[in-house]
């Protein structure tokens, strides 16, 4: 009977472990393995260490606040199927509401909102490659109808680092190459404008920039403008989009970057260098390296403050919710000078 | 074009002739395209398109010249090429004024969209003594390689989709075919498609006689003639070969209004924007419409003719031998592989 138990066990052990296996050779041989071990479910904040934040801090020289992020409202261009609405809960304000002798009134709101809206943080539970997610982790065992009980944002360490904006507008312009989009009411980079990594050193010398590990890079296109008109020119911003093509986003990834953010709702060129490919950067990036994206960055403000004062280095100042299991959020990003 | 970059595209296209002098010399050829620093030169490559009327649609399908248009300059973005735009307005006098700018401007390669026989022979010509090599699309040029559709291979894979559907699901019971649409539009060769079409069927259903049902171009036509069709076989499974989606989404319409639906099943030809699309598009070929009576539809793949026609350019300006003729690859897209071959971006 024992032995029968034993045999039992270790037939049941065998297939666990051959089941878990199979998933995890499946995922290795689709997604590398984190640099910072088996275990990693933090990804590219890693690099954020106090020593990086210090000297980022340096960056703060005139306590000059700069926006970054575009108001969260009704209307602004949504991917897809995703949508937003606020409903405002004021029923104290009716006639013998109010709470009390002190005649206590309240309002709060119901926000029924989809995660990947405005200007967003894409977190790694966000993009995958069949069910294998950042640091080969087969997601299909960590979801529930309500959320993922691996790689939420609740993992990520902070976003206080350098941030330095590359200025494409200003690289496209000088190399005569700009092409712009009827739509846009400044110049901007047209969509389906693909951005080189030659484009991206170009930015930086401007700038007399080097990258350094632990940068956080925000790519001003100008396409922003086309958010900022909404909902008038949703369908134009949503059409299509100026963006890094894949060999720039390898080239971000061996600079050691946390974060890669445009002004645009994706990041990477659309439609992508391959048709047959559907958002290969985005498997780089999140998938591959644990490199955040952040969309929607509201990037025409820093890119101005750059251009004024020929440096394009700032303090990265970025709120992410704890939200555990979520595949990212919508975020307040300000440049502090 | 600019005048800083003339000199430069002079001395490319001469190096281009002596290229082609010393094509025999393996490796001679790379050499003439790579500067001496090592970095291979940007070519200037001229496009004429056959149109770009809005709302004209070309070669029997759903694509118009503007589809095409973009899809040559979506390709080129990673390529060492800049491409030149011309239309030739289905008008043979337009095509060779076309080739007469670009020789005027010294480009490296012609590419040449255009259906008149007399033109495309002068315009060779023309080119040929200007020493511009050219690549003809879809219709035959003088001395050229031609990059095309292969109307009778598609008619196959639609007519062999259709077959097997019918072997799985209607075995033992009586099964009738039509093709129809455009079905005698020969400067489209839609004829060809309707022959593949036949021979597909046969393959796999050597019983069936496809009949045809000719649209004369005008899909409105569809219900009219497929209604008569069905009321002649009230009690046959149909098979239907639709020579272009929007004949194919008119088919499916007549067969519902027939009360006929669950009776059939459709292919088409094409794979244009009215059959697939961006993520909020209704597609009829879409993973989360599995049960559509339109199984699936023959690639054409012309809004990426750029990617097929452009890389040909290329390895003809680098002196590598491209075969005389290269057709485009069909492929059957049905709610499997949709996704795959056509990954929605649009988000609208």
């Amino acid at each position: 009977m024992r032995i029968r138990s034993v045999l039992g066990a270790s037939a049941v052990l065998l297939l666990t472990s051959a089941s878990l296996a199979f998933a995890q050779t499946d995922c290795k041989t689709l997604v590398p393995p984190s640099p910072w071990g088996p275990n990693d479910q933090t990804g590219a904040t890693n690099r954020i260490t106090p020593a990086v934040t210090k000297a980022a801090a340096a960056e703060i020289q005139e306590g000059k606040v700069v926006v970054m992020s575009y108001p969260l409202v009704d209307g602004v261009p949504l991917f897809g199927s995703r949508f937003t609405k606020t409903i405002l809960t004021a029923t104290s304000l009716a006639p013998g509401g109010a709470y009390g002798e002190n005649q206590l009134t309240y309002m709060e709101d119901t926000w029924l909102s989809q995660s990947h809206v405005g200007t967003h943080l894409d977190g790694m539970g966000h993009i995958g490659r069949k069910d294998c997610y950042f640091n080969q982790i087969a997601m299909g065992k960590f979801i529930n109808q309500n959320n993922m009980t691996k790689l939420g944002l609740e993992h990520l360490k902070s976003f206080a680092t350098r941030g330095v904006v590359i200025d494409m507008v200003k690289v496209f312009q000088a190399a005569g190459k700009l092409k712009t989009n009827a739509a846009c009411r400044k110049p901007c980079l047209d969509g389906g404008t693909l951005i080189t990594t030659a484009d991206l050193q170009a930015g930086l010398r401007m700038y007399n920039v080097t990258l350094r590990e632990g940068d956080i890079v925000v790519i001003h296109t100008g396409w922003g403008d086309l958010f900022e008109q909404f909902p008038k020119q949703n369908a134009v911003y949503n059409s299509a989009a100026p963006g890094i093509g894949k060999d720039a986003a390898k080239w971000l990834v061996s600079q050691k970057v946390v974060a890669v953010g445009t002004d645009t709702w994706v990041v990477e060129v659309i439609p992508s260098e391959d048709p047959k490919e559907a958002f290969p950067v985005h498997n780089i990036l999140l998938t591959d390296n644990g490199i955040h994206i952040i969309e929607n960055v509201r990037t025409d403000l820093i890119a101005a403050e750059a251009a004024a004062t020929n440096r394009a280095t700032f303090f990265f100042s970025m709120t992410v919710p704890k939200a555990v299991g979520l595949t990212g959020n919508f975020v307040a990003i300000e440049g502090i000078r | 074009m600019t005048q800083n970059t003339a000199p430069a595209l002079r001395e490319g296209r001469r190096r281009f002739c002596l290229t082609l002098l010393a094509a025999p010399l393996a490796g001679a050829s790379l050499l003439a395209a790579l500067p001496a620093h090592g970095q291979e030169r940007r070519y200037t490559i001229a496009f004429a398109n056959l149109t770009e009327e809005p709302g004209v649609t070309l070669e029997g399908t759903g694509f118009t010249g503007g589809e095409i248009r973009s899809g040559f300059a979506l390709a080129a973005r990673k390529l060492p090429v800049e491409v030149l735009f011309y239309d030739n307005q289905r008008d043979g006098k337009k095509a060779q004024a076309n080739a007469e700018d670009a020789i005027a401007r010294k480009v490296d390669l012609y590419v040449l969209y255009c259906q008149d026989p007399d033109a495309n022979a002068a315009i060779a010509a023309r080119l040929k003594a200007a020493g511009i090599p050219i690549l003809a699309v879809n219709h035959p040029v003088p001395g050229a390689p031609l990059y095309t559709v292969d109307n009778l291979a598609a008619g196959r894979i639609a007519g062999e989709a259709l077959g097997q559907f019918a072997a799985r699901s209607w075995r033992g019971q009586p099964t009738v075919a039509v093709i129809v649409g455009p079905v005698e539009a020969r400067v489209d060769r839609v004829p060809e498609r309707v022959q593949g079409v036949v021979e597909g069927l046969r393959a796999k259903l050597p019983g069936v006689k496809p009949v045809t049902l000719d649209t004369q171009g005008n899909p409105a036509r569809v219900g009219a003639l497929l209604g008569k069709y069905l009321a002649a076989h009230p009690g046959a499974k149909v098979l239907v070969a639709a020579t272009d989606d929007t004949t194919a989404l008119a088919a499916k319409s007549a067969l519902e209004q027939a009360g006929r639906a669950s009776d059939a099943a459709i292919a088409s030809h094409g794979v244009d924007r009215t059959i697939h699309g961006g993520i909020n598009d209704k597609k009829e070929i879409d993973p989360n419409n599995r049960g559509s009576i339109v199984i699936g539809s023959v690639a054409f793949y012309m809004d990426r003719y750029g990617y097929d026609v452009l890389p040909l350019a290329l390895r003809m300006l680098r002196g590598e031998p491209v075969p005389p003729r290269t057709a485009t690859r069909h492929l059957f897209i049905t709610a499997a592989n949709v996704f795959v071959e056509y990954p929605p971006y649009d988000m609208n």
